[in-house]
């Protein structure tokens, strides 16, 4: 008794979780609806209430996401008093799912089916009897019950069946609501549980949301942590070791300032060959650079007023320690190694070389600031759940008959600058790899000795000319596993590595690569960091070591030896460069000097374009808007498995848009909201299908990149004026007009605005905005609403097809303006607005 | 004399053609239409009628067949204005190809004519096109795609430059080159002039700087290519209404609007036929969809013979190849609802126009359209087709970077096709 009262004293608190959750695996469903006694739970927590949409993600010792059994299930289990009187107990699940009160049976519903065809009928929209409760969503099932209760402490348990054979292993809207008499309807759960409206509950899914972030956060570095110590007395050897060669030689510079000791090696050439660098970036220039660097997105207001409060001399330091401990850091490197390592997940039947969404696995390694020789031996592993963004999903390649030689040619490009491609199907012409080569690597890969695909190979014509390639191999010979680069390195401490792979040539591989005697593998890696900063590599091609040179051979030696001095700590050597005057300068105003007849001398940065995901993540903090966009998924009704259609969620940044695969080319597959985004960044160079490894992006400036930002759908919803932009509520402020221009400036362009500039702008909007001001008008939802009941499973219908044609058009008009401005000087403020973000200096990074 | 790495590789040819010595004939058409019916249209209830089935237990075509303006070549019922023009067409009733279970896969094999290796990305043969014939008007792009933007018509290896514009319905025109609604020519010309007083102020603080000079330039080059020449051609109200009316639906207005945009100098336009609303699941007639299919055949022979006739009428049918494809046919047995499953051991293509030797169904198909009599024609084969028919070396190489690519896989052309 004392616990309910205490329980119930607290639930107003805001974190307050009576409701305990445990979760089953490895059972049947009958057991999963009761599970037997001495069944024992794989996970126990708290929750506030009875709403289930998610459930913790299950960590492996190394801290990998794994995948639970499919089904698992789901028991939560509360008490509390109630009055005495009549009650109305609402279950609601997309699958099998039960409510016992007081150990009796109350309500279930149905186990889901999977789906076959794609010919269901669209249901009926959800209807609201009892307005405002949120109705059930399709494919979801509500079933009431109604009781006389008596006063005192009732038990209330809630079993369900996540998951299963051709489902998908996700709750879905899974809840428990309830009231007394005529009541709305709230959770079960404490007092102040909130309503079963769609306003409570949204704001309710995103406070489970970050609450459950933040909790795998700390379960998997919980997870993580006695791994993470024997990585770190793994490097702590290996620096032992290396502390006691000699360091390398700092160059003295005759005249040219210096920073840190990369502006020695960069000085010396430029003394050398009399070339001048470029002047160094004004502050705010630098803070927009660094930011997009390092975060991916530009800065905001408020982190552009703490830097200028900061004193000068120390400004730029202080940024470059915050915006290295910012959660942008993991999300701005995700979106370079989806490239690198192909990371190519497709949501619909993936068919076209594709394979798992390992990026979420990318983004907890960036996030955790796990040491990048353990990021390849987790990688190399292939461990972890496929389709949940374990590293298991790098091991996928759909469709294709020799997997293991497209990942072998990827990691041999990614982490030792050897590019294989063309081993592939002979012996590379110019390169000194021989077909045997890459499929040794790939039989080590694939854990056993492989044959070669008839398709990887040059046929040899009847009569025809001898080909030039050397064709070594014959369809269906076998290739046994073995190193291919006893060149680069031949000795490894297989036995040593932390994190063991099952497949024990696998942790060869790692070994071999991330081996402290191996200097080619830091090399490769700080020559990325390098060249994604700068713009250009030391090393050019960077992911072709045998037709590269570098031009600072001293310098990459010094900062591969910082890397593996810190632990192969990516964030130390981004901090070398982004504090070097080196980096610091303004770019390099005629790209043919960087690469010209003198070679690359660095007196510069590059000058270098914002990426897709960088454009599209600015666009959207720039006008102050929340993400908008469908989930990355196709068959919202759950029926299927994730082998055939992957929910990759709602994207909160770019680099979690995904391929729309919609190669049906049917308009009920389309997902209007994503494309108008997927539109922008492929025309910046964003691969909408990765299918192969690149360092580089095709993302030269083109008409059409113009074009779809100007007169694009996003673009328009972009500079739309309407109750969901922050800089509608600007407009709005009480500001003198030079202080709104001169923070509108401020969020879009990271500067204020030109004397010039102001003028033009109070030009424009000076004559009207004293009356800018719509008297009561209102303020309305204007988010885009996308129907979600149309579903694979019931895409076929016409009718499926229809909504989604009628959503298209309808974004088109983009989104409501705001009733609360004047129009006329709404339209001019866009007009503003429009040109600001269109302009290159919005683009092109300073 | 040292060669370079891609002349070395050009040189040496890897390319069975130069193998064999043999020399492709060289069509003279210089554009190219291609009407794509995704989700794999039945053969033999289109281009290919056989013995007619019960639509339950029975196998067999679903229609009845009728004559051509081919001796001894028929098609559906449902074909009834094709049927008179069919000599301007030739059947491909052959082709096929291992992938049956999955679109994905068929279609990118039928856009791009290979598998995906994981090594490279291979373009489509609109892309392809594209960058071998260019566009005729620096002012108009070489491809356009009415449908939705997926990886079977990315340019792939040969990089954005090839890629398309793409409008969804012939309503809204082509994605970014149209203005929102709400921006009329008063409110655009303010937003140039707000721009260009922005981008001027940005280029006087970097007066050296080249790369913002070049970047101005090609951001004044992507207004002009929306401007009114090219904008105009989208305006289907500039044609007769007899001539609107007379292609019929939504599919129809989009093989007008392709005619339109061969005649504004557009090399290749892709038209795919994803009405779906007409019978739910387009061609991929499982089940239900089945019982509507007449409704999406009666459609595409409207939309088709006013091709012809019109690009006929125009004199730009010789010069225009117009190919109806899709990623497979259908069996001739009924699934349990009615419907057909898949069927790529043989199915149909058309090939119209484009100064082909027409009149001719090329290949057959055996009893009930299951298996070729004889060769099928693969899908290298019918790309290799439509390159010669365009006045491309089909074997010539690519390149994705050092790499040398064949355009085809070994294709060769039909060369029953070519006089």
């Amino acid at each position: 008794m004392f616990r309910i009262i205490l329980l119930t004293a607290t639930g107003s608190l805001l974190m307050a979780q009576p409701v305990k959750v445990e979760i089953f695996e490895k059972l049947n469903a009958g057991q999963l609806l009761a599970p037997p006694a001495d069944a024992v739970p794989v996970e126990t927590y708290q929750e506030p209430a009875f709403a289930f949409v998610r459930t913790p993600v299950k960590f492996s010792g190394n801290a990998l996401p794994m995948d639970r059994s499919s089904p698992f299930g789901l028991r939560a289990t509360y008490e509390r008093v109630l009055t005495a009187g009549d009650y109305r107990f609402r279950l609601r699940a997309r699958g099998a799912a039960r409510l016992e009160i007081d150990g009796q049976v109350v309500a279930a519903t149905q186990p889901q089916l999977p789906n076959k065809t794609g010919d269901d009928p669209v249901p009926p929209p959800p209807v609201r009897e009892e307005s405002p409760l949120r109705p059930a969503h399709y494919p979801h099932q509500d079933v009431v019950y109604r009781v006389k209760l008596a006063a005192g402490t009732h038990r209330f348990v809630l079993t369900a069946v996540i998951g299963g054979s051709g489902l998908y292993p996700t709750p879905g809207e899974l809840a428990v609501s309830f009231a007394a008499g005529t009541q709305l309807e709230r959770l079960l759960g404490p007092a102040t549980a909130p309503y079963l409206t769609d306003e409570a509950w949204e704001r309710y899914v995103a406070a489970v949301n970050q609450r459950h972030d933040a909790a795998d956060v700390v379960r998997r570095r919980l997870a993580s942590v006695a791994v993470a110590a024997e990585w770190k007395a793994r490097h702590g050897k290996i620096r032992a070791s290396l502390a006691s060669q000699p360091k390398p030689a700092l160059p003295v510079l005759k005249a040219l300032p210096v920073q840190n000791d990369i502006d020695r090696f960069v000085g010396a050439k430029l003394e050398a060959e009399s070339m001048p660098p470029t002047a160094l970036t004004s502050d705010l220039e630098f803070l927009r650079r660094l930011s997009l660097d390092a975060t991916g997105v530009i800065p905001t207001p408020a982190e552009i007023r703490t830097y200028l409060a900061d004193a000068p001399r120390a400004r730029r330091a202080k940024a470059i320690e915050r915006v290295l401990a910012s959660n942008g850091w993991a999300d701005h490197w995700v979106a370079y190694w989806q490239d690198v390592l192909a990371e190519n997940p497709g949501i619909l039947k993936p068919d076209l070389n594709n394979t798992g969404p390992f990026r979420w696995w990318i983004h907890q390694s960036f996030a955790d600031g796990i040491p990048f020789d353990r990021f390849v031996a987790e990688l190399l592993s292939m461990e972890g759940s496929a389709y949940q963004g374990g590293p298991a999903g790098f091991a996928q390649a759909t469709l294709n008959d020799a997997p293991m030689a497209a990942k072998a040619e990827i990691v041999a490009q990614a982490f030792l600058g050897q590019r294989m491609g063309c081993a592939r199907c002979h012996d590379a012409p110019f390169h000194p790899f021989k077909q045997k080569d890459l499929f040794s690597l790939a039989a080590m890969m694939q854990g056993k000795e492989l044959k070669l695909p008839r398709t990887s190979t040059v046929p040899m014509i009847e009569g025809g000319r001898k080909p030039a390639v050397v064709v070594a191999l014959k369809p269906g010979q076998a290739i046994g596993p073995e190193w291919p680069f006893a060149a680069l390195v031949n000795h490894s401490e297989t036995g040593q590595l932390p994190n063991q792979a099952s497949v024990p040539s696998r942790n060869e591989v790692a070994a071999l690569i991330i081996s402290p005697e191996n200097p080619r593998f830091p090399q490769v890696i700080v020559n990325r960091i390098w060249k994604r900063y700068m713009g250009l590599g030391i090393v050019e091609p960077a992911d072709d070591w045998s037709r590269g040179k570098a031009s600072h051979p001293e310098l990459l030696a010094y900062l591969s030896r910082e890397f593996v001095m810190s632990g192969y700590d990516t964030k130390h050597v981004a901090r070398l460069i982004f504090s070097s005057h080196a980096y610091q300068r303004k770019p390099v105003p005629d790209p043919a000097t960087a690469t010209g007849a003198k070679g690359r001398l660095f007196s510069g940065p590059i000058r270098r374009n914002m990426t897709a995901e960088q454009l599209v993540d600015s666009l959207h903090r720039s006008t102050g808007r929340a993400y908008e966009c469908e989930d990355m998924n196709l068959n919202p009704s759950g029926d299927r498995s994730p082998s055939q259609f992957l929910n990759l969620g709602k994207p909160q940044r770019a680099w979690q848009m995904t391929a729309l695969s919609n190669e049906r080319d049917r308009p009920a597959l389309a997902l209007p909201i994503a494309q108008s985004i997927v539109d922008v960044m492929t025309a910046y160079g964003w691969r909408q299908s990765r299918q192969n490894a690149a360092t580089s992006r095709d993302d030269a400036p083109s008409p059409m990149q113009t074009l779809i930002l100007a007169n694009g759908i996003l673009g328009t919803r972009m500079v739309r004026l309407s109750d969901d932009s922050e800089l509608t509520e600007l407009a709005l402020a009480d500001l003198p007009l030079p202080k709104m221009v001169s923070e509108m400036f401020l969020r879009v362009l990271s500067r204020p605005p030109a004397a010039e500039e102001l003028r033009v702008m109070s030009n424009l909007l000076g004559d009207l905005y004293a009356q800018r001001k719509v008297k009561g008008a209102q303020k309305v939802d204007a988010r885009i609403n996308s129907d979600n009941r149309v579903s694979w499973s019931n895409h076929l219908s016409a009718e499926a097809t229809v909504i989604r044609m009628e959503e298209e058009r309808a974004l088109r008009l983009g989104a409501k303006p705001t009733a609360r401005l004047e129009p006329r000087f709404r339209e001019r403020l866009e007009d503003a607005l429009w040109a600001m973000v269109n302009s290159p200096e919005f683009v092109m990074v300073p | 004399m040292k060669l370079s790495r891609r002349e070395l590789l050009t040189t040496a040819a890897l390319s069975p053609a130069f193998a064999a010595g043999g020399k492709f004939p060289k069509g003279k058409a210089d554009a190219c239409i291609l009407l794509w019916l995704g989700g794999g249209a039945a053969h033999i209830d289109t281009f290919d009628p056989k013995r007619k089935g019960d639509g339950k237990k029975v196998a067999g075509s679903y229609y009845d067949a009728i004559d051509t303006a081919v001796k001894d070549v028929q098609v559906c019922e449902h074909l009834k204005r094709t049927a008179p023009l069919l000599d301007r067409c030739a059947l491909i009733r052959t082709l096929g190809h291992d992938i049956v279970s999955e679109h994905g896969a068929a279609s990118n094999l039928v856009h791009t004519g290979r598998m995906p290796s994981g090594t490279i990305q291979y373009p489509s043969i609109g892309s392809i096109v594209s960058k071998e014939l260019g566009t005729k008007d620096p002012a108009v792009p070489a491809y356009v795609v009415m449908g939705y933007p997926n990886i079977t018509r990315d340019p792939g290896f040969l990089g954005a430059k090839y890629g398309y514009i793409y409008l969804t319905q012939t309503e809204t025109g082509p994605n970014g080159f149209v203005r929102p609604p709400d921006v009329d020519n008063p409110r655009q010309d303010r937003r140039e002039t707000l721009l260009a007083q922005l981008r001027q102020n940005f280029e006087n603080r970097h007066p050296e700087d080249q790369v913002i000079r070049a970047q101005s330039a090609i951001t004044g080059q992507g207004f002009k290519m929306a401007g009114p020449k090219f904008m105009n051609v989208f305006d289907l109200a500039k044609e007769s209404k007899s001539v609107r009316e007379s292609y019929g639906g939504e599919f129809g207005q989009r093989c007008l609007l392709a005619r339109r945009l061969v005649q504004s100098g557009v090399r290749f336009v892709e038209v795919s036929f994803n009405l779906n609303f007409l019978n739910g699941s387009g061609w991929d007639t499982h089940n239900d969809g089945q019982t509507k299919q007449h409704l999406l055949i009666q459609d595409l022979d409207q939309a088709f013979a006013m091709l012809l006739t019109d690009l006929e009428k125009s004199k730009l049918l010789d010069t225009t190849l117009v190919v109806i494809a899709t990623e497979f046919g259908r069996p001739p047995e009924f699934d349990s609802g009615g419907g057909r499953g898949h069927h790529s051991k043989v199915f149909s293509a058309v090939l119209a126009g484009g100064g082909l030797k027409t009149a001719q169904a090329v290949g057959v198909s055996d009893e009930l359209g299951v298996n070729p009599v004889g060769k099928s024609v693969s899908v290298p084969d019918f790309h290799a087709t439509i390159h010669c028919a365009l006045g491309i070396n089909p074997a010539k190489n690519l390149f994705a970077g050092d790499r040398p690519v064949p355009i085809t896989d070994k294709g060769e052309p039909l060369r029953e096709l070519f006089s």
